[in-house]
């Protein structure tokens, strides 16, 4: 790992956080001027019978009366330091009621994606050793098919069919390996596809190389032609891709879990927005932004270790040709 | 091959040549691109397929090696060694592949696997040896690389692709083909994608391990020039059919068919006098040199780039002056400079030092909208016309568009205009509404220089206008040019890194090397008389096949290994 390595680690690194920062400050002014919350509409009706007094010591106790950048100052101070401030709702901690339900909403996206993943290479693999006709016509149909189909259908369609018909789990104990394995089954779908148009895409643009037809003139068959030569070339794009889904795993996993049953962030997202609890709503928005900036600054920093052709940026290896037209603004054509 | 097995190769099979097509056709779906094709090729012979673009040269050869891509489907015979091929399953096909027939490819640039290392893909080919242990394998593969005239045959087996250059990556895939000593190796235009000096290097090397190992060579090539220095025999294809086929000798002095003939009368290299009169205007305007400035003066121009706070100097202490009406070439391997040179004079970089006058007036320290009174004089034809032009706009717009830019005339006189230039470029007027996609490559061409000439410019700067052409569409847009010279007495900057184009077009010229102009006179100077050893390398890398016909001798080898190295 070089020093042009290191120099491209930290500038992605204060990139992220600058992204952070921004989402943060982003959704705490939207969430601010957006009107209405959960305290203020309990204290301002008359109903209740909350006096004056009372309604200013409480608004004083949220810190609601100072102005919004101070309010902003206080929460993101807190954010960094792991104090998310309390539940409006239930006035216990926000970051204990996310640590509640953390693991589990993270296994269920760890094992969505794990899913994705397996079922994209079954696919996209597969098309190289099927019958060009048949089998690969198939094979390449079903992203679009996992695409048209949302998570939540297939939940329920695998809900009736493994749960209410076939018992394989119990609809009843949703933290169950079974059923957990469902749950990811119905959220790793809709992903695995994307991840399987990238690779056949790739695929069929590395078979379609010289240097492929080349290997093949060395004598290699299909299967060393695939696993020596196309393998790596077409999978390195995937990083990017499974970095980019991220956020829909995230997303799938809150829906998932409604249809599930899990009791999990989806659950705790959904009676937050219901009751308007905004400084949960605000932690896990922020942490989802946080989750996302993390796994693509991962992503970003694991492609030029991985792909020897990756140039960072103001290190450029030169060809060693006699001298350099090449590397001048304008490029040369390759004649055909 | 052992003289033993040689001669007991030729004891099994007396007289019948190595490879031998019959009928051979191949289709992409319904698209037949090549039709009843057949030749022979006889042991440590070598054979050359010879052909434009869309000829079906390169299909042929993918058809011997059965590796067709898509939808593509051979039928008739391919005969490998008494053997008929294409029948065969592929599991049968196989062990043919690399072992008995090794293939060159074309543009070794993207012929390597670009994420692993050149020595893993070399231990593919040495696995191909009966060779059970892996480190005497892999010195196979270092003393093939040494052999193919690598220098550091550890450092390159080390390397990724990337690192290496164009010539040194041919060297490679050469060694990689040869490495299992097949008895055919397939080369498709093994040279076209390199500069000309390494292309003599590399056709050098091919001479040299056919001739040591015993190889037979099928060679597809566009350039007859190699194909008559360099093959046996030759066979003419055009739109997938034979043209002719015979010995270089006959093919070359006694051509029986059209096409052959015109081919011939269009490679530069085989027809250094072929524009003579269409050049003499600008000779004469050139003897007259002293009573009149020159059009373009260049002096003491350099330019140096910083890469990596490395200083690159891209063009060091040039100077020239170009006539009006002349052509002046600039010629030289890539990255000597040629390129940095043509955007300095046509103001788009700016020189650290020196001066630069296109018709009196200083080009070099003006601002952008000084510029544009420079460019209306000052124009580029791009070196390749299929990506030079915008495809979503039609022909008419694409010339009219400098008028609109330079607001110059009416309406009318604009059209007018783009007629009069389309009409000097011999299109017709029925291709105005076209996109460039429904053109061909010459009119393409054509098209490019007529956007430059809508202007009424006095200098057009050609950066290898005919690169990107087939050799026969290149001496089409060579005439276009130089009678618009002669009736426009328009001057043009030519660059070029093809000499024999260069003798037949231009007046002048300045040999670029390592970003200094390391030689320079009148064409007949250059050529006939050249004083520095790099411009005689030069020369003498041009592939001439009136030389090779007239040796009886075979091939002397000289200094083939070079002094390419890894920096």
């Amino acid at each position: 790992m070089s020093k042009a390595y290191f120099n491209y680690a930290g500038k992605r690194l204060l990139q992220a956080i600058v992204v952070i920062l921004l989402s943060y400050v982003f959704t705490f002014v939207v969430v601010s001027i957006l009107p209405g919350d959960p305290i203020t509409n309990v204290l301002n009706n008359p109903q209740n019978g909350f006096t004056p007094d009372e309604i200013k010591e409480i608004i004083a106790a949220q810190g609601l009366d100072k102005p919004i950048p101070v309010q902003l100052w206080n929460a993101f101070s807190g954010f960094v330091t792991g104090d998310l401030g309390l539940s409006m709702r239930t006035n216990r901690p926000v970051a204990t009621l996310i640590a509640e339900v953390l693991p589990s909403t993270l296994v269920l996206a760890s094992a969505g994606l794990a899913v994705s993943l397996v079922l994209a290479a079954i696919i996209a693999y597969g098309t190289q050793f099927l019958p060009r006709r048949f089998g690969q016509g198939l094979l390449r149909g079903f992203p679009s098919l996992f695409l048209s189909v949302p998570n939540f259908v297939i939940g329920l369609v695998l809900i009736h069919l493994f749960g209410f018909q076939l018992g394989v789990f119990r609809v009843i104990e949703p933290d169950s390996f079974w059923a957990t394995l469902f749950a990811a089954i119905a959220l790793g779908i809709p992903i695995s596809a994307q991840i399987a148009e990238v690779l056949i895409a790739n695929l069929d643009h590395e078979s379609g190389q010289d240097y492929a037809a080349v290997a093949r003139g060395r004598g290699l068959g299909q299967m060393r032609l695939f696993v020596m030569h196309l393998l790596k070339p077409s999978s390195l794009p995937v990083i990017t891709v499974v970095a980019l889904t991220i956020g829909e795993l995230l997303g799938g996993s809150l829906i998932t879990e409604t249809v599930f049953g899990r009791n999990g962030l989806g659950n705790l997202v959904q009676r937050s927005v219901s009751t308007q609890d905004l400084p949960v709503l605000q932690a896990v928005v922020s942490l989802a932004a946080v989750v996302f900036v993390v796994v693509n600054l991962i992503a970003d920093l694991t492609y030029p270790l991985l792909d020897p052709r990756v140039k960072l940026l103001g290190t450029q290896q030169r060809r060693p040709t006699t001298a350099d037209d090449s590397s001048l603004p304008i490029s040369k054509a390759v004649t055909p | 091959m052992a003289p033993q097995d040689r001669l007991t190769t030729f004891l099994n099979h007396p007289s019948s040549p190595l490879l031998r097509v019959k009928g051979l056709s191949v289709a992409y779906g319904t698209h037949r691109v090549v039709s009843d094709v057949g030749f022979e090729l006889g042991r440590g012979k070598s054979l050359a397929l010879i052909g434009e673009s869309g000829s079906g040269k390169s299909t042929i050869a993918r058809a011997v090696l059965r590796l067709l891509p898509g939808t593509g489907h051979a039928t008739g015979r391919v005969e490998f060694d008494g053997q008929e091929l294409l029948g065969l399953p592929e599991r049968r096909f196989r062990p043919f592949r690399g072992r008995r027939i090794g293939f060159v490819p074309q543009d070794p640039g993207n012929s390597l696997n670009p994420v692993r290392t050149i020595g893993a893909q070399a231990m593919e080919a040495a696995a191909l040896l009966d060779e059970p242990d892996k480190a005497l394998r892999k010195a196979v593969v270092l003393e093939t690389f040494a052999q193919v005239g690598l220098d550091n045959p550890q450092r390159v087996y080390d390397s990724y692709p990337h690192q290496l250059s164009g010539g040194m990556l041919q060297r490679v895939l050469i060694g990689l083909a040869v490495l299992p000593r097949p008895a055919l190796l397939v080369a498709d235009e093994p040279t076209s994608a390199l500069d000309v000096t390494i292309q003599k290097r590399i056709l050098d090397l091919l001479s040299k391990l056919r001739e040591e190992l015993q190889i037979s060579l099928l060679l597809i090539t566009h350039d007859l020039a190699i194909a008559a220095e360099r093959a046996d025999s030759i066979v003419v294809l055009k739109d997938g059919a034979i043209q002719e086929t015979g010995s270089t000798a006959m093919v070359f002095s006694a051509p029986s068919s059209s096409y052959a003939r015109k081919l011939h009368g269009d490679v530069p290299a085989l027809n250094p006098d072929r524009y003579r009169p269409l050049r003499e205007p600008g000779f004469r305007h050139l003897g007259a040199r002293r009573d009149k400035t020159p059009k373009i003066e260049v002096s003491g121009v350099t330019k140096n780039f910083t890469v990596d706070g490395k200083v690159l100097t891209a063009v060091n202490d040039v100077s020239f002056d170009v006539q009006a009406g002349t052509t002046h070439a600039l010629v030289g391997e890539s990255g000597s400079g040629k390129t940095t040179a043509i955007r300095l004079l046509l103001g788009l970089e700016q020189p650290d030092t020196g001066k630069i006058a296109v018709g009196g007036e200083q080009v070099n320290g003006r601002s952008p909208e000084q510029l544009r009174s420079v460019w209306r004089h000052l124009q580029l034809v791009y070196q390749n016309p299929f990506t030079s032009l915008d495809p979503t706009w039609n022909v008419e717009k694409i010339v009219r568009e400098p008028l609109d830019r330079f607001k110059i005339g009416t309406y009318q006189e604009r059209t007018l205009a783009v007629r009069k230039a389309f009409a000097d470029v011999g299109l017709g007027e029925h291709l105005l509404s076209r996109k460039p996609a429904a053109l061909s490559g010459g009119q393409r061409q054509r098209l490019a220089i007529a956007r430059s000439l809508v202007l009424k410019p006095d200098v057009i700067v050609l950066d290898e206008p005919t690169s990107a052409l087939d050799v026969s569409v290149q001496a089409d847009i060579v005439e276009v040019l130089l009678s618009l010279q002669v009736k426009l007495g328009l001057t043009y900057i030519f660059v070029s890194h093809d000499l024999a184009l260069v003798r037949q077009l231009a007046h002048t010229v300045s040999v670029m090397q390592r970003g200094r102009i390391v030689e320079h006179g009148t064409v007949a100077e250059i050529f006939d008389t050249p004083r520095q050893p790099y411009t005689r390398s030069l020369l003498e890398s041009i592939p001439s096949g009136a030389a090779r016909l007239a040796r009886t001798q075979p091939l002397q080898h000289r200094q083939i290994f070079n002094e390419e190295k890894i920096a």
